[in-house]
């Protein structure tokens, strides 16, 4: 500790120790008498959960439960546990375009077109979505982090994910070591995906016309990512964080549930084709997180560049605020999400009869090329204060409302006949969750 | 624990009891724990040990840890092992000043890097000794203060001997804080405003021997064995928790001389008595 070396390292540092003895679940333990049974048991594990409500605009609606648990182990490491449960029911694009006649389409679990009760019409102008859509999932993750030494910790964990047509596991691994008197953290992590998918009424042939009912069985994907990322802090109140991300993902990426339409020079369906996307994809990106805490005030920036070997670049920036009252219990947070991407480079919204067979084709308007804005307002109160023995520190309550409209932009111009349609309806969903910290 | 316990708070209900009663609990609980005057305590266990590893259970592991840290930083001047010097250090205000070759021969028993320290397992050698006075009583303010955050509906001040920390502002106005200063009289004491945060002092101006009118205060160098010189009669900083002013105060005390020098480069608000 040298005189003027370094001026105040000497607190710095020790804010840091104290941080550490401070925050050490160790000292959390012999609390008294207060808590009865249930609170002995949960009292190491601290709860987070919520449920929210998604819905479309005359599209997809989801409610979805979701609770994670965290436990801080005695040799310093942590247990986390999440489990979520999707439901998602209401109308789900098909991947063709409206058209100024009537279409009618069968649903995927059809083996024909004889069997009306698998069909159904869609009016003149509107978007063709499948009305009867729905799906469930159920999905679960554990991750256990141990000390490795003082500074360095390793992490594994796992993944499941359940749903009727698709199943999906992924393994991962994580180091990650502090340094400069733990201000630096620098972590890597890798993955690895297996996912089976069963498509309702089997898989169909890439590009196949799909009246002729050309189904396979099932399909199986593999995915690779890399993650190296780096925390910094800059100063008490400045956290700043960079990750950089390198995915692959290889075997069956079509949705086997989207069509393309074919047009006549007419504007006329004359038939659909299912879609056929590339059998990998590698996806690069770049992501700058930076937080900055006052008092009462803080600000979060993020800000994220992907680009994939599909032809997508995104740029994302989202932008947070909070403020929280005098008594610091009660919080406001406010944010602001933009989004925008290229389309993929085999994206067509439709294709003409006479043109030359593509080798790859999507209508999927999650690949079209569109800009999205997200906003959001959260509101959270610590009940800690307000429980008596029933609280501790971090009980919260909060609830957050988003509004989410994109855009589609740059598509290819509509033949003459299909002028007046609103063949690129832009979508616009709210979400509700309600949230419960313990 | 030195001097009393108490809780502070701007209330009527009857709640105020149970908080105090929950502050005082945690106060013995750690007390019980960590006295080097009791022989049931978790030190006293491991000092029964000496020489074989033990395993240390989460809290006192976390403890220690924060130990050898402040051993790092200070490279040496803060060190939890140099309670030993009590046994040729008496300040009782006489002359007894101990002969040289005494506090040579402590020397070789201090050192927290001596120890074998691997979380959670201890080895400590035979003649060595813990003693966590330096670092109980602030800590202990800071853990009542935690129960308290999750318990209180309303703002108050965990003090525990003059070591203290507010939640947050009272209604009307900042906690009014008096700051014993030793050596001064009585009606001397310093008022303070605090809003929230802690207050750590270090300092005791009755400890001393004077021999030949050399005063030697009772600021121990661990690395020498003898008194700091020139050390402050009183230090109080200010900080976020307590245990982190009553490090920094301890520290300035250890600094002597450059004590004042010490604080500002640390930013932090002090007062300070020569």
């Amino acid at each position: 500790m040298q005189l003027g070396a370094d001026a105040g390292s000497v607190r710095r540092r020790l804010i840091a120790a104290s941080c550490a003895l401070l925050g050490s679940s160790a000292a959390r333990g012999e609390q008294g008498s207060v808590t009865d049974q249930i609170g002995r048991l949960i009292e190491d594990w601290k709860i987070q959960s919520a449920l929210a409500y998604y819905r479309e605009d005359g599209r997809i609606q989801a409610i979805e439960p979701v609770i994670s648990a965290v436990r801080d182990l005695s040799d310093g490491g942590k247990l986390a546990l999440n489990f979520t449960f999707d439901s998602l029911s209401g109308s789900s694009p098909n991947g063709a375009l409206p058209s100024h006649t009537p279409q009618t389409f069968a649903s995927p679990s059809a083996k024909s077109l004889a069997a009306a009760r698998h069909l159904y019409t869609i009016s003149p102008g509107r978007l063709p979505a499948d009305p009867n859509y729905s799906d469930a999932r159920v999905a679960g993750g554990v991750d256990w982090t141990l000390p490795l030494s003082r500074l360095t910790r390793l992490s594994v964990g796992g993944k499941f994910s359940y749903e009727d047509d698709f199943y999906s596991a992924t393994v991962n691994a994580a180091v990650e070591r502090d340094f400069n008197d733990k201000n630096t953290t620098v972590s890597l992590s890798v993955s690895s995906e297996n996912d089976f998918l069963q498509p309702i009424g089997g898989t169909p042939t890439p590009l196949s016309d799909y009246t002729l009912f050309e189904k396979g069985g099932h399909e199986t994907k593999r995915g690779q990512g890399l993650l190296l990322g780096l925390t910094q802090v800059m100063r008490r109140n400045w956290l700043s964080e960079v990750n950089l991300s390198l995915d692959r993902f290889s075997g069956y990426l079509n949705d086997p549930y989207k069509l393309v339409s074919v047009i006549d020079g007419a504007g006329n369906p004359v038939a659909y084709v299912y879609e056929n996307r590339p059998d990998s994809r590698t996806r690069r990106s770049v992501y700058l997180e930076n937080r900055v805490g006052w008092t009462r005030t803080s600000v979060g920036l993020e800000l994220r560049y992907m680009t994939d070997t599909w032809g997508i670049h995104s740029d994302t920036a989202q932008l947070r605020l909070r403020w929280w009252n005098a008594g610091r219990d009660q919080y406001f947070e406010p944010s602001v999400r933009w989004y925008r991407q290229s389309a993929a480079d085999f994206y067509r919204p439709w294709i003409a009869p006479t043109a030359a067979q593509e080798n790859y084709l999507s209508a999927d308007s999650r690949l079209a090329a569109f800009h999205a804005l997200t906003y959001g307002l959260k509101y959270g109160i610590r009940l800690s204060d307000r429980l008596g023995g029933f609280g501790r520190q971090g009980t919260e309550f909060n609830v957050r409302l988003e509004y989410y409209q994109q855009t589609i932009q740059n598509s290819p111009a509509a033949p003459a006949a299909l002028q007046g349609l609103d063949l690129y309806p832009s979508l616009k969903a709210v979400l509700l969750q309600i949230g419960f910290n313990y | 624990m030195a001097g009393p316990c108490e809780v502070l708070l701007p209330t009527t209900e009857h709640n105020a009891r149970e908080l105090g009663e929950v502050a005082a609990v945690e106060a013995w609980r750690i007390e019980k724990k960590y006295s080097r005057y009791r022989k049931d305590s978790v030190l006293a266990w491991i000092h029964a040990q000496r020489g074989s590893t033990v395993r240390l259970d989460e809290e006192t592991a976390s403890l220690i840890d924060f130990a050898q840290q402040c051993f790092e930083i200070s490279e040496g001047l803060f060190d939890i092992t140099s309670g030993i010097l009590r046994r040729a250090w008496k300040f009782d205000g006489s002359d007894r000043v101990p002969d040289a070759a005494v506090v040579q021969s402590l020397l070789p028993l201090i050192g927290f890097n001596k120890l074998r320290w691997r979380s959670p397992f201890l080895t400590i050698p035979d003649g060595m000794e813990l003693d966590l006075g330096g670092i109980g009583k602030e800590y202990a303010v800071d853990r009542a203060y935690d129960l308290l955050m999750a318990r209180s509906p309303v703002p108050f001040l965990v003090n525990f001997g003059g070591d203290l920390r507010a939640s947050r502002p009272l209604p009307h106005g900042p906690w009014k804080v008096g700051i014993e200063r030793p050596g001064a009289a009585q009606n001397a004491a310093m008022m303070l405003d605090l809003e929230y945060g802690a207050l750590a002092t270090s300092g005791d101006s009755h400890r001393f021997l004077l021999k030949d009118g050399v005063r030697f205060g009772h600021v121990l160098d661990p690395r020498t064995g003898w008194p700091v010189p020139d050390a402050p009669r009183s230090v109080t900083v200010a900080a976020s928790s307590c245990t982190e002013a009553g490090l920094l105060s301890t520290l300035a005390m250890l600094k002597g001389a450059q004590a004042q020098r010490f604080l500002q480069e640390q930013e932090v608000r002090y007062w300070l008595l020569r």
